[in-house]
């Protein structure tokens, strides 16, 4: 039942997500979504995942392309945020949401592993690639492996509670 | 009588031979207007064979300065002059700067990046401790930016015609001023005239006749078609051929068509064996700048060059060419192209030429060439050298100087301390971005200004030992057989397999080992105990790999291929590499980011694109093992370049009669790849570790490289172990050494430090041999158990 829901919810705002019709407001894009099945997840805004602000213009530049559609444009600004710090967990995460955005869910989950790969015990940046894991699962219609995922997305935001990450320590 | 008879036969002979006259007359008619037919044939062929198209333009990464960012003034300095910017002592226009206390002032030029316009900025940027120390905007008050991104360098260029070298250029995009005093000084009456001036002709036919000297005396018409069958004869045909045919295209083309091909036609000196046609190639060619952005004087000089670019060539006889300048430049004055107040300033300037010409179609052909066969792929050949497509790449120019000069340089020493005949040895390097696959730089030879054989994508060379990362990640992939510490056999070994002769592979030592643990016949580079895991874990499964890392050919299905007996390119082995070091994802090398049409549209971009082809714990230890190859094994003494806690890991590679020499490797941020060996296959007296690996150091040293440590994945954990016993010890057991396992695969029993075994000596063989590196290693892996 709790899993129905999920599916439903996260559906709901995939769709959501990829109308694109609203710009978004000025909160952020990464772990905004709420998680499915009550998993609260804080918002991580732009500043804090990085420590440099070329990287944070940068991330702030690829929200406002992607809000307004321009898909390749965010594309491109989060590549050259990428050039700039090349094992920021975050970075890669976003390139996986802009995936998702642009319908490209196997995509999308490989960079989702790939920013797990530098994100070492980061659980917030862990549970958000988890969460979109499933999302993309949801989309490619394999419930069984987005439930996995979203289980996996839930308890590394319960560690990240735990841990009361202030915000995070770069790699 | 005689002279009636006369006029009688007159009429007689008329009226014999009037129709055989009639007949030759048309005939002769024929003979000339077919003629004339001919000749508008040929000049209206090599008009629209001139006739404007736009090369594609080939532009280098664009550098982006942040505050933070490493990067010294000099290379700063040097990535200014690239783009040309010229020291001004107030640098608020665009491309100048001016040299400040800490730093440089500058404004930069509008540039249409592939993503949209970005307008030209009055910065300002300081340097301290070898970064970026500040990036500001200049106003009435100073502004912090966060970022800025350069206009990338013009790296070359795909060009119409018989790749013959043009800068081509519209006529709008000609200054004013060019065109105006080109018109003053040789052809005042261009827009009124048929296409010849009828005085200058019986002027300089004249002067030809009295035996003074031969003058032009052409219009920039006939000057156009004279350019189009460059000869050196000077005969009355010549000359009637090219008025004639002046005519002609005056007939067929507007004046604006004419000036324009003109413009871009017109012979201005010879660099080598390359022919600088065109006003647009010769501004870069003496100016290293492009044409609007030319002073006064600079027009003036090119324009001179016009009547004679032997006579006047600048590098070659200055002071005639400054004469002949400034001729024109009065010219320019009288003819009001310029102010009485801009020609006084004008003169009084020096010729102003850069010193050596920048040379070749671009400075970096075997980048270039990599790009142009990507292009091939999915653009027409006559689209790519017309269309004006603008081409974004991920050539960095500062790394590519540095691998450049690493190898030229390199090379040179090689061959003297191995007292090899000078030249015999050639080379390739690739260096690309670990996590984004870009590539960097690209070498095809030590003399990486010549255009021709491309070492780097098409030199097919055995790679020896570079292959055998892919049999351990093999093995490591299962973790319940193999980890860093499983004893291998290095024992004798015979294998026979059908069809072919038996094989028994030898070590580079003529020694056997016994038994080794995997990670030091890895680091050690034990062919023989290679072989035999090879064998046991499958030949035809570990070469079916090969696909899922890049590697698109098949090499023979012979447990030979285990030791790399078969050929890859460097590209190639660059492609292997990366995936090992980006954690198991393959990212396909690029070398374009995005085509971007001539009027700005993006029309292909290239993203990111991540395939998961190894599992990232195995790769994990794979990499660990390729760091021992450094830390202790047949790449230690890369140690001479770089310092141990960069923690390079990387493999040696070195082929029969040592006719191949091959370094491999990555650190946090690049991968790069080396050959080194002779176009005639012969020995090079050189070992993996003696040859590639120096080039290898020596340019890494200069890019400033990012240590490599990699995230543990959560399947991974450290263990300390002994290095020969494999002993488990406790954590503060100094015997030991920390390795990481797959979790589960590590031994359970934990034995008493035992301060006597062999593991202690190994322990402080290994300390002594690598000084203050272990311990850095160690702490290290400290450092990840608790991160």
């Amino acid at each position: 039942m709790k899993n129905i829901y999920a599916v439903i919810f996260v559906s709901a705002a995939l769709l959501a997500g990829c109308a694109a019709v609203t710009p978004p407001p000025s909160a952020p894009v990464a772990g905004a979504a709420p998680g499915p099945a009550g998993i609260t997840v804080k918002p991580v805004p732009n500043s804090a995942m990085s420590n440099n602000k070329a990287v944070i213009a940068l991330l702030d530049q690829a929200q406002t392309d992607n809000g307004a559609g321009h898909r390749a444009s965010a594309d491109s600004s989060l590549e050259r945020a990428l050039r700039i710090e090349p094992r920021n967990p975050w970075l890669w995460h976003q390139l996986a949401q802009l995936r998702i955005d642009q319908g490209q869910y196997a995509q999308a989950i490989t960079l989702a592993r790939k920013s797990n790969s530098f994100a070492g015990n980061h659980s917030g940046v862990l549970a958000a690639n988890w969460r979109l894991i499933g999302q993309a699962r949801v989309a490619q219609g394999d419930s069984a492996g987005a439930e996995d995922a979203f289980k996996r997305a839930a308890d590394f935001a319960q560690q990240d509670k735990a841990a009361q990450d202030p915000g995070l320590s770069l790699p | 009588m005689k002279l009636p008879s006369l006029f009688r036969n007159k009429p007689l002979t008329q009226s014999r031979f009037r129709g055989p006259l009639r007949l030759v007359a048309l005939l002769l008619l024929l003979v000339f207007s077919g003629y004339i037919y001919y000749l508008d044939v040929t000049i209206r062929d090599a008009f629209d064979g001139r006739k404007f198209a736009l090369p594609a333009r080939v532009y280098g990464r664009d550098l982006e300065v942040y505050p933070g960012l490493n990067l010294t003034r000099a290379q700063f300095l040097g990535e200014i002059k690239t783009l040309g910017y010229h020291e001004n002592p107030e640098p608020d226009r665009p491309a100048t700067y001016k040299n400040t206390l800490n730093g440089f002032d500058f404004t930069t030029r509008d540039f249409v990046f592939g993503d949209g316009p970005q307008p030209s900025q009055h910065l300002r940027v300081e340097f301290a401790d070898g970064k970026v120390s500040l990036l500001q905007v200049r106003g009435s008050t100073d502004t912090d930016l966060p970022l800025l991104r350069m206009e990338p360098p013009l790296i070359g260029g795909i060009y119409p015609g018989h790749n013959e070298d043009r800068e081509l250029v519209r006529l709008d995009q000609v200054p004013k001023m060019l065109t105006a005093a080109l018109i003053a000084t040789e052809d005042r009456k261009f827009y009124t005239h048929w296409g010849i001036d009828p005085r200058g002709i019986a002027r300089a036919l004249y002067k030809t006749v009295t035996g003074q000297r031969i003058e032009g005396g052409s219009t920039l018409t006939q000057q156009l078609v004279k350019n189009f069958f460059l000869t050196p004869e000077r005969t009355l045909t010549r000359k009637a051929n090219e008025v004639l045919m002046a005519l002609l295209l005056e007939l067929h083309y507007s004046k604006d068509e004419i000036l324009e091909t003109y413009l871009n036609e017109v012979f201005l000196g010879q660099d080598a064996n390359r022919a600088i046609h065109g006003f647009g190639l010769a501004s870069y060619f003496y100016f290293d700048r492009p044409l609007n952005r030319l002073e006064p004087q600079e027009i003036a000089m090119l324009v001179g060059m016009v009547k004679g670019p032997t006579v006047y060539d600048p590098r070659r006889h200055p002071e005639l060419a400054l004469k002949r300048r400034n001729v024109v430049l009065k010219e320019m004055a009288g003819q009001s192209v310029i102010t009485q107040a801009q020609f006084v300033e004008a003169r009084r300037k020096p010729l102003g030429v850069v010193k050596r010409a920048p040379s070749g179609t671009s400075p970096y052909p075997a980048f270039l060439q990599f790009v142009h066969l990507q292009l091939q792929r999915d653009y027409r050949e006559e689209d790519l050298r017309s269309e004006g497509l603008r081409i974004f790449t991920t050539l960095d120019p500062f790394v590519q100087h540095e691998a450049e000069h690493a190898l030229a340089s390199r090379l040179t020493a090689l061959e003297r301390s191995h007292r090899l005949p000078a030249n015999s040895l050639e080379g390739a390097v690739v260096v690309s971005t670990t996590q984004t696959g870009e590539i960097q730089a690209m070498v095809g030879g030590r003399d990486a200004r010549y255009a021709g054989f491309n070492r780097a994508i098409d030199a097919q060379r055995q790679i020896g030992s570079l292959i055998k990362p892919i049999i351990y990640l093999t093995a490591l992939e299962d973790p319940q057989h193999y980890t860093l510490i499983t004893p291998l056999d290095d024992s004798p070994l015979v294998w026979s397999q059908p069809g072919t002769p038996d094989w028994k592979p030898n070590n580079y030592d003529r020694k056997f080992h016994g038994q080794v643990q995997l990670r030091t016949a890895l680091a050690e580079s034990y062919n023989v105990a290679t072989a035999r895991l090879g064998i046991s874990l499958g030949v035809q499964g570990i070469l079916d790999k090969l696909p899922l890392f890049g590697i698109q050919q098949q090499p023979p299905p012979f447990a030979s291929s285990l030791l790399g007996a078969f050929g890859l390119s460097p590209v190639e082995v660059s492609q292997l590499y990366q995936t090992f070091a980006d954690g198991g994802f393959r990212t396909p090398l690029r070398a374009i980011r995005t085509i971007v049409t001539a009027d700005g549209k993006t029309l292909q971009r290239f993203p990111l694109n991540v395939e998961p082809v190894a599992p990232p714990g195995p790769v994990y230890l794979l990499t660990a093992a390729l760091q021992g190859v450094v830390r202790e094994g047949t790449a230690q003494s890369l140690s001479n370049w770089l310092p141990a806690d960069l923690n390079v890991a990387g493999k040696t590679g070195t082929t029969d009669d040592l006719r191949d020499s091959w370094f491999a490797g990555y650190t946090g941020d690049r991968v790069a790849v080396v050959w080194v060996g002779r176009d005639d296959n012969t020995s090079t007296g050189l070992t993996g570790s003696s040859g590639a690996m120096t080039v290898w150091g020596e340019m890494m040293k200069n890019i400033q490289p990012v240590p490599l440590n990699p995230e543990m994945p959560d399947n991974v954990e450290m263990v300390n172990v002994g290095p020969v016993t494999g002993l488990r010890y406790d954590i503060g057991c100094k015997s030991g050494m920390m390795l990481p396992f797959i979790k589960g695969s590590a031994p359970t029993e934990i034995s008493p430090c035992d301060t006597s075994a062999a593991d202690v000596t190994a322990a402080k063989a290994d300390a002594k041999a690598a000084a203050g590196k272990q311990d850095k290693g160690k702490k290290n892996w400290f450092q990840r158990l608790f991160n």
